[in-house]
Parts: C-alpha cells; sequence; structure tokens
C-alpha cells in the first residue's frame, strides 16, 4: 500500500493531446474514483500509472519512488480489467497464482496466497475452471483475486463492473466497498457511471477533454460542483438548469421565473453565490429535481422556498418518486414529487422551489458563481 | 394464417439448388471412393477386372519397395514440412503482430506464394536449384568457387529440396492462420500478464501459444493433407527422381494405375492413402464435434 501522486500529466498521441496536465494526490488507503463521459482521458491516465502507456511529460510517483519511467511489471500495481483479461488456457488456481510464479514466490506459499484469495472472495469452489466455465460475475471475482493475490502497492480498476448485467452489478458494488473498507487499500478507479462514483469513491475525480474539472468527495461534487459540466454529469436524474434574469430581492438578490405567464421571485440564498455584480444579467440558474418538490405545509414559510404553480408536461412514474416535466421560461424543468401528490399531465400543480442549494453559473464561460 | 399443408416454394427451392451439388458429391466422391476400394480387392491390371483376390494387392503393395520408399518419403516430407511451416509461420505472424508499419503490404507478399500454383513452385524452384543455372551458379559467380548446392540431383538430399519449396509455398498461408489466431487474443490479456511481471517471451510461451491450441490444430491438418496428397509441387519439381529418390504415395499411385496399369495395386495404395487422412481428420472431427458442451 502506498500514496499515488499523480504530477501535471501530459499525454500526446501525435497532434492529439489526450490528457493536459493532471495532477491528483491520493493518500494511503484512499479509493479514488476517476469518472467522466468516454474520451475525456480517463483510461488512458490509468494506462498511464500502469505503465502500459508512457507518459509525454509529468511525473507519477507511488510511495517513495518515482515510477514515470519504469516498466509496468517493476512498478508493483495490479489492475482489473473490464474485459477481465483472465488467462485462458489457465484454470482459476493458474490465473492467480501466475504473477506470483512469475515472481518466483516458493510453491508452498502460492498455495497459501491463493487459498486466502480464494477464501477472501468465496470463490474456492471455482479454482479447477476454466474462465470459460464461469458466469460474468464470477469471472469479475477471479479477475479481482488475481489482482489481490499480489498484494500490491496500488490496485487499478478499469470499468470492472460495466460487463455485469444491473442488479449483478449493484451487488458487486457493494461487494467492492466492502472490500475495501476490509483491506483499507488505496484503489484507482475508472468509470463512466457517476452513480458508481457517488456510491463507492472517497473521492472523486471528474473528468472532461484530458482535465479534471473537479476533484473532491462525493457530496462536494454533488452539492457543490465546480462547473456546469460537473453538476450536469453527476446526479440523475440530472440537474436542472434554467436561464434566468437576476434582480434585486429586498436586500438580496432574487433570480425571476416565469411558468404561465406568470412571473415570480426566486430569491437566492447569499451563501450559495453572490450576484451583486449580475443584476439586469442573465445567470445559469442549476437547480436539482429533488429541490423541486410538491407542497409540504411545513416547508411553505421557509426563507428560500417559494411557492410556484406549473404546468405538466410528462410525468415519469419510478416507484419512489413520480419526476414531472414542467416549463419554466420556456426552458424544460424535472422536478421530483411524492407519487401520491403527482397531477395528470396537462393539469396545474404547485411546487415548491427550494433555492437553499441552488447553484449559479456564468452564461458564457459555464464556470460556477 | 392458411392451415393447407401444401409446402411451397420456399420449401423446394432450396432443396432443388442444394441437389445437383450433393448428387455429384455422392457419385464422384463417395462413389468412386467405393469403386476404388472395389477394385483395390480384384486383380484389375490395364483394365477394371470384377474378380477377387482379397488382400493380395495390398500385400504386393507393401512388398513393393518403391512404395515402402514412397511411404518413408512422405514420413520425412510431412514432419519437416509441416514442423517448419508451422515454426516459420508461427514466428512471422508473432513478429508481425508488434503493431509494425506496413503490415498489410508485409502480409500480403507472405501470403502471396499460396496464391500460386505447386506446379509453378515447382518448376520456379527446380530452376532455383538446379547447380547450373541456380543458386549455386550465382555465389560460385560471385567468386565462391567451391560453393556446392546440389541437392536437387542428389538422391539422398532430394526429398528435402521438396520441403524447402513446400515450405516457401505454405508457411505465408500458416502465418496467416496464426496471425488471425493472435488478433483473437484479447490485447488486455497481455497487458494484464505485463502487470503480473511476465515479459514478452514469458506472455508468448506461458499464455498466448498454449490458449491458441485450436489454431495449431487448423493448421496442423491443413498442411497434413496437403502433405499426404502431395503430387504436383514433386512432379514439377523432381518429377519423383533423382531415380525414384523423391517418390511419394500420390506419385506411385499414379504411375501403378495409368502408366504401368497395374490398377489393383494403385488402386490398393489409394486406399492406404485414404486411410492415412482419415487417421487424421477422424480424431480431429471428433474432438470438434464434441466440445459445444462447455463452450
Amino acid at each position: 500500500m502506498a500514496e499515488l501522486k499523480i504530477d501535471n500529466v501530459y499525454k500526446s498521441f501525435g497532434e492529439e493531446h489526450i490528457l493536459k496536465g493532471i495532477s491528483l494526490d491520493v493518500t494511503d488507503g484512499e479509493f479514488i474514483i476517476l469518472v467522466g463521459p468516454s474520451g475525456c482521458g480517463k483510461s488512458t491516465l490509468l494506462n498511464c500509472i500502469a505503465g502500459l502507456e508512457d507518459v509525454t511529460t509529468g511525473d507519477i510517483i507511488l510511495g517513495d519512488t518515482n515510477v514515470t519511467y519504469e516498466a509496468p511489471k517493476d512498478r508493483d500495481i495490479a489492475m482489473v480489467f473490464q474485459s477481465y483479461a483472465l488467462y485462458p488456457n489457465m484454470n482459476v488456481r493458474k490465473n492467480i497464482a501466475f504473477g506470483l510464479e512469475i515472481r518466483k514466490m516458493p510453491k508452498a506459499e502460492i498455495a497459501e496466497e491463493v487459498a486466502r484469495v480464494a477464501k477472501l472472495l468465496q470463490i474456492e469452489p471455482l479454482l479447477d475452471r476454466k474462465p470459460s466455465q464461469l458466469s460474468g460475475g464470477q469471472r469479475q471475482r477471479v479477475a479481482m483475486g488475481r489482482a489481490l493475490a499480489r498484494r500490491p502497492k496500488i490496485y487499478l480498476f478499469d470499468e470492472p463492473l460495466s460487463n455485469l448485467d444491473a442488479k449483478l452489478r449493484v451487488e458487486m458494488r457493494t461487494e467492492m466497498k466492502k472490500l475495501h473498507q476490509r483491506l483499507g487499500t488505496t484503489i484507482v478507479y475508472v468509470t463512466h457511471d457517476q452513480i458508481e462514483a457517488m456510491t463507492l469513491a472517497d473521492r472523486i475525480a471528474v473528468m472532461k477533454g484530458g482535465i479534471v474539472q473537479q476533484f473532491g468527495t462525493p457530496q462536494e461534487v454533488y452539492d457543490d460542483p465546480a462547473n456546469m459540466f460537473v453538476a450536469g454529469f453527476m446526479g440523475s436524474p440530472s440537474m436542472n438548469f434554467l436561464r434566468c434574469e437576476v434582480t434585486r430581492h429586498e436586500n438580496d438578490y432574487a433570480v425571476q421565473i416565469e411558468s404561465q405567464g406568470t412571473v415570480f421571485q426566486l430569491p437566492v440564498d447569499p451563501k450559495q453565490a453572490d450576484l451583486s455584480n449580475y443584476v439586469g444579467k442573465t445567470v445559469v440558474l442549476g437547480i436539482r429535481p429533488e429541490q423541486i418538490t410538491h407542497v409540504m405545509p411545513h416547508l411553505v414559510s421557509e426563507q428560500f422556498i417559494t411557492q410556484v404553480p406549473v404546468k405538466i408536461e410528462v410525468t415519469e412514474p419510478t416507484g419512489a418518486d413520480t419526476l414531472i416535466l414542467a416549463r419554466i421560461n420556456d426552458q424544460e424543468c424535472e422536478c421530483r414529487v411524492h407519487p401520491q401528490e403527482a397531477g395528470k399531465v396537462g393539469d396545474t400543480m404547485d411546487l415548491l422551489f427550494n433555492m437553499s442549494k441552488a447553484v449559479f453559473f456564468d452564461e458564457q464561460t459555464e464556470a460556477r458563481l | 394464417m392458411s392451415v393447407s399443408r401444401k409446402k411451397g416454394i420456399d420449401y423446394w427451392l432450396p432443396k432443388l439448388v442444394v441437389s445437383p451439388t450433393l448428387v455429384i458429391a455422392l457419385v464422384f466422391f463417395y462413389g468412386f471412393v467405393l469403386w476404388t476400394t472395389f477394385i483395390s480387392f480384384t486383380n484389375s491390371s490395364f483394365l477394371p477386372s470384377y474378380d477377387f483376390v482379397g488382400f493380395d494387392q495390398y500385400v504386393r503393395l507393401f512388398m513393393n519397395p518403391r512404395w515402402l520408399n514412397a511411404m518413408w518419403n512422405l514420413v520425412v516430407f510431412g514432419v519437416l514440412f509441416i514442423g517448419i511451416c508451422m515454426v516459420v509461420g508461427l514466428v512471422m505472424a508473432i513478429l508481425l503482430d508488434q503493431n509494425i508499419r506496413a503490415e498489410g503490404a508485409i502480409r500480403t507478399i507472405y501470403l502471396y506464394p499460396m496464391a500460386l500454383s505447386f506446379i509453378v513452385t515447382g518448376t520456379v524452384w527446380k530452376w532455383l536449384l538446379n547447380p547450373t543455372v541456380g543458386i549455386e551458379k550465382f555465389v560460385i559467380s560471385l567468386g565462391w568457387d567451391s560453393f556446392i548446392f546440389d541437392w536437387i540431383i542428389d538422391p539422398d538430399m532430394a526429398i528435402y529440396t521438396v520441403v524447402i519449396a513446400g515450405v516457401w509455398q505454405a508457411s505465408g498461408f500458416v502465418m496467416a492462420i496464426f496471425l488471425a489466431g493472435l488478433r483473437g487474443i484479447d490485447t488486455s490479456i497481455i497487458k494484464a500478464a505485463q502487470l503480473d511481471g511476465a515479459n514478452l517471451f514469458a506472455v508468448y510461451t506461458r499464455i498466448i501459444i498454449p490458449s491458441m491450441r485450436p489454431v495449431f490444430f487448423s493448421a496442423f491438418i491443413m498442411l497434413a493433407h496437403i502433405a499426404i496428397k502431395s503430387f504436383d509441387l514433386v512432379i514439377a519439381l523432381t518429377g519423383g527422381g533423382p531415380g525414384n529418390s523423391t517418390d511419394v504415395p500420390a506419385i506411385f499411385m499414379y504411375q501403378f494405375s495409368f502408366q504401368r496399369g497395374q490398377l489393383g495395386i494403385g488402386a490398393a495404395s489409394a486406399v492406404i492413402m485414404l486411410m492415412t487422412v482419415l487417421a487424421i481428420l477422424v480424431p480431429y472431427l471428433y474432438s470438434e464435434l464434441r466440445t459445444p458442451k462447455n463452450g
């Protein structure tokens, strides 16, 4: 186990720049998730950490050693691949033992280690099977077992759950989290699934276009996004972005929204943003669907809550909640209400806009205000 | 939907289209296989006769030193041809698999000999190996006066020239088969092995080559049947000579059946060749048809 420091790493293929100055500090035992849309460079970064690809400039420091120019095998890193990459000609036992054999570990110790890992992952009954005789979830376990067997300094996971079906993915996610809590290993994990990122990570690095947009705990990234991309990428259903004008409101500011011909002032919590330079201008209001709810009497009188009647355009029941698509400022806005409170399509319904967690972005730069 | 039991053109057309091929296959392949087997148990000479003589022709066949010589040549040629083709093909495929430039062009060049007929290969190599016009002449003209490369006229060595020409022709094809096999391997397996600490040599010898067993089998089967039925190459290259030193069973069969008027013994040799092919093919088919159980 060790800490990992990625210092200003650039990676280019000819004229194409994949990574543009990535710096991350990962502390010992941390579970870091790199998340982003495809093509954002997250897998390339992982390959650079593993040494499967060389960095163009920058340093990768693992523990106390600079491993930037070391071969993959000398870095003491284990990796779990999306396709699991099990050796098809070997049974599970040999798959797990391979890395140990190559490193010339004594036979007895290898057997002991394989037994330990198999017990840990509950794959003892599978040890004599070939990979082709395993199901997806079993292969996934074996791939993890192979990584665990060597006790490397750091573990890398490249979208390990994306080949599993939805139910199994959720199960394996929980198991992976338990495993991490038990072993306390340093993990760098790549995924494009923001739910996976939220649930598993100690800290999330949201990437786009070869740049880390934000690096923080899941709650930070969710509540306090650095820009519109992060705000839109994290959370499902995603945050509503409403362009609206800033006005003065009592001693503070408010944003103006229009619904069914009526204009409403939504007061802005001064803790969330200082909009003094934007009076009369347009900003992007970012408000998550769960902050627009049905009318709850005990909330109506709160300071940053406004009651607004909207026309329901679409309803999407999800069981626990019903999502309502409304039209605000002539833009679509998704709201999350209790199923029993939800009206029918075409009805007008009163909703509460809770501005205490709303965020604001510059219309042009998309940066957080 | 109509309940009519009448089967329409959709039902008959595929059967109709396939039937000529089926008839041809039944008559000309299986029919003549049976007829040849039948003839091999008769005392046919110039013309087929139908007097049964039991295994007489087989006894005569295996008493004939030319046949034994031809069988021995087949063993030498087969083992060397298959072995060298596999090694050369595999090495070339592994080298080509290293993401090199102009791979498409190189692959085509290596594959080209397969597009030639064995007659052309044999003729070209006959000239190349001819001491008075070929390689030997060339090296001597460069100034190495004592250079000798006259295997093609040496009865003890001539069979190896057949191996050389055969390898030249077939190894590119074997390379293509192996290359396809290598391409079928998930590249992340190689990455995983590298992270596990294996060097490139260990990656190939311990993981990739062992997991290509089916590919090896296919290549072996193809080469083996080329070896057993080899006829045109030998005819064009050495004509079976010098003397009978490069005789192979196919030449023996042809000469006894159609030139020496000993149809019975020729048929017997043909049956032995068929048995040899079956001896290789049957275990192969058995293993192929048996596998789909555990994917």
